[in-house]
């Protein structure tokens, strides 16, 4: 009987903020712990939360064989990879210092600001390894600035935020950006008139889940996908691509999936230079509907692993251009930092309030906007709309790779 | 139970948690799990700052005091400071679910029940779908320096079902959900999948765009719910208001922020996903009215914002598990209901929106609906299914826009999901309200 086992270990030092101070100091070490069995054709799964012996997860699994749930296919096997991404976490002292001296900033230089939430170290170790020599663990530590930011003289719930994730902090490049970002949240700027203007957004969360459930490679199958039946086509722009990116280095996420498969080079383009090429399968899907395996299985650990579609979590952009300066030819463009809560119809309308947002050359941030919404559509956002996906240089949100994404979009008063 | 060292207030929240998750593909078993969770989150005050250590290993909770004791300064005045002697030390044992636990029902019992639905799904247009039974029992454990000592438990059940429903060109991925406390009220929940899932099949075929504009909108219980949680409820949570002159005058109590139709309650006993019987830090649950005919008579508190804004304890105060502390959270938020019936409402809109179900939503300044399913309104009648991307409408002056209620009134409990408040994400909160008109929204 073929054994697997997964272990994700989480460690935390968490300093918690309000009113711009320490309030409180979490500390935090939990393990998870998942055991998969394999016999004839079948799975059992048994998890806990906890460091419970192997043994008895082991015994858990075998009875769960009993409720016959079919996986007959070939397991990862013999593939042996370790990596560790940061070797030297910070020290919870050493987190309550850097928080203390980032605090200390804020109170003195940005009193008309307060600031809340948290500033932390997370360490993370995940490991799949099984009885057929199948042996991977990621290893990642983090320093992570999130602070809400309220001006004392609003009644709004917030009014921005201060972002950083950051394998090794740098307090000179954090303060060099994070000064004149505050700078200008205190110079507020009307919203041009245009009714369409360049967009840029830094996080496409809502886009990327909505590829997600358009590229899961069970509804391109069925028909139900907004994609289905579109393969080889050309659908956006011939400067789009997207990929699956297991690439820790950009994602800070494990570099396998729930079935223990690593990616060529941690990428997979899904669709290539505009053009659907592949969609996204784990081993029962790619088996039950014929479409290529391309290593997309999502799952808890203690899940059987099933299409990493709807969260789109596992996509990116490859970047395509280098100088949105350049890009905009002079016009005034829009940097959005928080657009939330909007949403795609199914024929791919989208629409968002934007909550955080400022005006932009394409360089220099200008100064903050009022609220307003955006409207588009799927393909006019990635075709005839779409500017580009660019690495963001300009801004420090830390040292993990970010992008910008720029398209022209509806403006909604 | 515990030596807790002196000169500095220790409180510890032990919690012992069974899941059930049944999944299904189509009609064949994808999954079936029970999980065991024990953890415990202890907190040490020394009247400066809170330290608080999670862990999985509950032998090691004396040691896990006697660490973050060693992190706090010992203040002999401890007892004296305020939020300390405002904590309730409360001693009783409420075991609700004990003798109805889900935890006795067999998982072939379970998966029985889903698989009785499974049987009648058969249209056509249903390409796919996917569903899961989930279950959760978590008995709380409480005890602190000041003398608490709890346990008491909560319990929900529920099943959703995944559509992918084909049309032609017209397609989308619909779901439909129910929660109960009990499994045996989860059984008479059958008929409502399928009805459900019948509006779904419709909606898909038929809908259409919207055209984009400022509509009068209807919303449904289930909108109504989350319009309250998002538009009114986060607003309602204090810990935004500690040490913040500008909001405590923009929210001070007393103010009208609705007309005279207008109460939201947000009731800590309700049984469903809100059912908090005492927070997470021993407070007592109970009814607290927000708004009362349009006036805002009180706001969700914790002990340390109701000592810090002169105001008393609520019992918000609530973690999404052993791994977080608690911080101020809704329970069970809801408008109270009117006195018109939901036809005579409908019969005064020439022109509007109603929103029947809905995906998500989001409460900043600016407020979304996600609708799911939602309709145009003509001539005093649900016309066509449209196809909306998102509501919005701002916080400030939105509740002033509602103008009728309707006497036909539902409190729901979300299966899946949860509210997300910064990184506690997903908590159990119910929510709902009467069928409720808003004079004007965006949508788009």
């Amino acid at each position: 009987m073929k054994q697997e086992f997964l272990t994700i270990r989480t460690k935390e030092t968490a300093v918690r903020v309000q009113g711009s101070d320490i309030a409180a100091v979490r500390v935090k070490d939990i393990t998870k712990k998942g055991v998969r069995v394999y016999q004839d054709g079948t799975i059992g799964i048994a998890g806990s939360v906890g460091d419970t012996p192997d043994a008895v997860l082991l015994e858990n699994a075998q009875q769960n064989l009993s409720a016959g749930i079919a996986y007959p296919y070939p397991l990862t096997e013999n593939l042996k990879d370790h990596r560790c991404y940061n070797p030297k976490p910070m020290s919870s002292q050493e987190v309550v210092e850097q928080a203390e001296q980032v605090l200390r900033v804020l109170r003195e230089e940005y009193s008309d600001f307060t600031f809340s939430e948290s500033i932390s170290c997370q360490e993370g170790t995940f490991q799949m390894r099984s009885s057929a020599g199948l042996d991977l663990e990621y290893k990642d530590s983090y320093f992570a600035v999130n602070l809400i930011l309220k001006e004392k003289a609003t009644a709004n719930l917030f009014d921005g935020a201060l972002f950083c994730i950051a394998r090794n902090f740098d307090a000179d490049k954090f303060w060099s950006f994070n000064r004149a970002f505050l700078e200008a949240y205190r110079n507020k700027v009307e919203l041009p008139k245009e009714e369409v203007m360049p967009v840029f957004m830094w996080q496409t969360d809502t886009l990327l889940h909505f590829l997600g459930r358009s590229l899961h490679g069970e509804r391109f199958a069925r028909g139900s996908s907004l994609l289905s039946g579109r393969l080889g086509e050309q659908l956006f722009s011939e400067k789009v691509t997207i990929e699956l990116n297991r690439d820790p280095q950009t994602t800070g996420r494990p570099f396998f999936d729930t079935e223990g498969v690593v990616l060529p080079n941690d990428r997979l383009a899904v669709v290539e230079k505009g053009k659907l090429i592949k969609v996204l399968t784990d081993k029962r899907t790619a088996d039950a509907y014929g479409l290529e395996h391309t290593g997309a299985a999502l799952g808890d650990y203690d899940d059987l692993p099933s299409i990493d579609g709807p969260l789109g979590s596992s996509l990116s952009f490859r970047t395509d251009s280098a100088n949105m300066k350049e890009a905009l030819q002079g016009r005034p463009a829009i940097l959005s930092i928080i657009a939330s809560g909007g949403e795609f119809t199914a024929d791919g309308s989208f629409a968002t309030p934007v909550q955080i947002a400022f005006l932009f050359d394409g360089e220099r941030i200008i100064g903050k906007l009022p609220e307003f919404a955006i409207r588009s559509n799927l393909f006019k956002m990635l075709g005839e709309d779409y500017i580009g996906t660019f690495d963001n240089t300009n801004f420090y949100f830390g040292d993990i790779a970010t992008q910008l994404q720029g398209y022209y979009m509806t403006i909604v008063r | 139970m515990f030596k807790f060292p002196r000169d500095l207030y220790v409180d510890v929240r032990i919690e012992d948690s069974v899941d059930t998750e049944i999944r299904f593909k189509q009609r064949t078993l994808q999954g079936q799990k029970v999980r065991q969770t024990k953890g415990a989150l202890i907190r040490v005050f020394d009247g400066r700052r809170w330290y608080y250590a999670s862990t999985t290993d509950l032998d090691s909770i004396q040691a896990q005091i006697n660490s973050l004791a060693q992190m706090a300064e010992p203040n002999p005045h401890i007892l004296e400071h305020p939020v300390v002697k405002a904590f309730e030390a409360n001693r009783e044992t409420l075991l609700r679910y004990k003798r109805n636990s889900v935890t006795d029902v067999s998982l072939e019992e379970k998966q029985s029940l889903v698989e009785s639905i499974l049987r009648k799904i058969a249209d056509p247009a249903v390409v796919n779908h996917s569903s899961y039974y989930v279950d959760n029992r978590t008995v709380k454990s409480f005890y602190s320096s000041r003398g608490a000592a709890l346990t008491f438990d909560r319990q929900i059940c529920g099943m959703r079902f995944h559509l992918d429903i084909v049309w032609g060109d017209n397609k989308d991925q619909t779901s439909v959900s129910r929660a109960a406390t009990t499994f045996e009220e989860l059984k008479g929940f059958k008929e409502y999948f399928l009805e459900e899932m019948c509006k779904d099949i419709s909606y898909v075929r038929d809908a259409e765009p919207v055209v984009p504009g400022e509509y009068q909108v209807l919303l449904s219980p289930e909108a109504t719910g989350v319009f309250t949680h998002e538009s009114f409820g986060h607003k309602s949570e204090s810990d935004f208001m500690v040490g913040d002159e500008t909001m405590k005058a923009e929210w001070a109590l007393g103010k009208r922020i609705g007309g005279d139709l207008l109460t939201i309650i947000d009731d800590s006993t309700e049984l469903g996903a809100g059912y908090t019987p005492f927070d997470d830090e021993g407070t007592k649950g109970r009814k607290t009215e927000i708004i009362s005919g349009g006036i805002l008579t009180g706001r969700l508190h914790s002990t340390p914002t109701a000592v810090a804004l002169g105001e008393e304890p609520t019992g918000n105060a609530r973690a999404v598990s052993f791994e977080y502390e608690p911080i101020v959270r809704m329970t069970t938020t809801y408008i109270a209901k009117g006195d018109r019936p939901l036809k005579d409402i409908l019969a005064e809109m020439d022109e509007g929106i109603f929103v029947d179900t809905i995906k998500h939503g989001s409460g900043m300044s600016t407020f979304t609906i996600a609708p799911a399913r939602a309709y145009k309104i003509e001539g005093g009648k649900i016309a066509k299914p449209v196809k909306i991307a998102v509501i919005t409408g701002n916080v400030f002056t939105t509740l002033q826009e509602v103008d009728a209620v309707s006497q036909e009134f539902r409190v729901v409990s979300p299966v899946g999901g949860g509210c997300g408040k910064m990184e506690q994400y997903p908590l159990p909160v119910g929510f709902g309200g009467p069928y409720t008109r808003v004079r004007k929204l965006q949508v788009q």
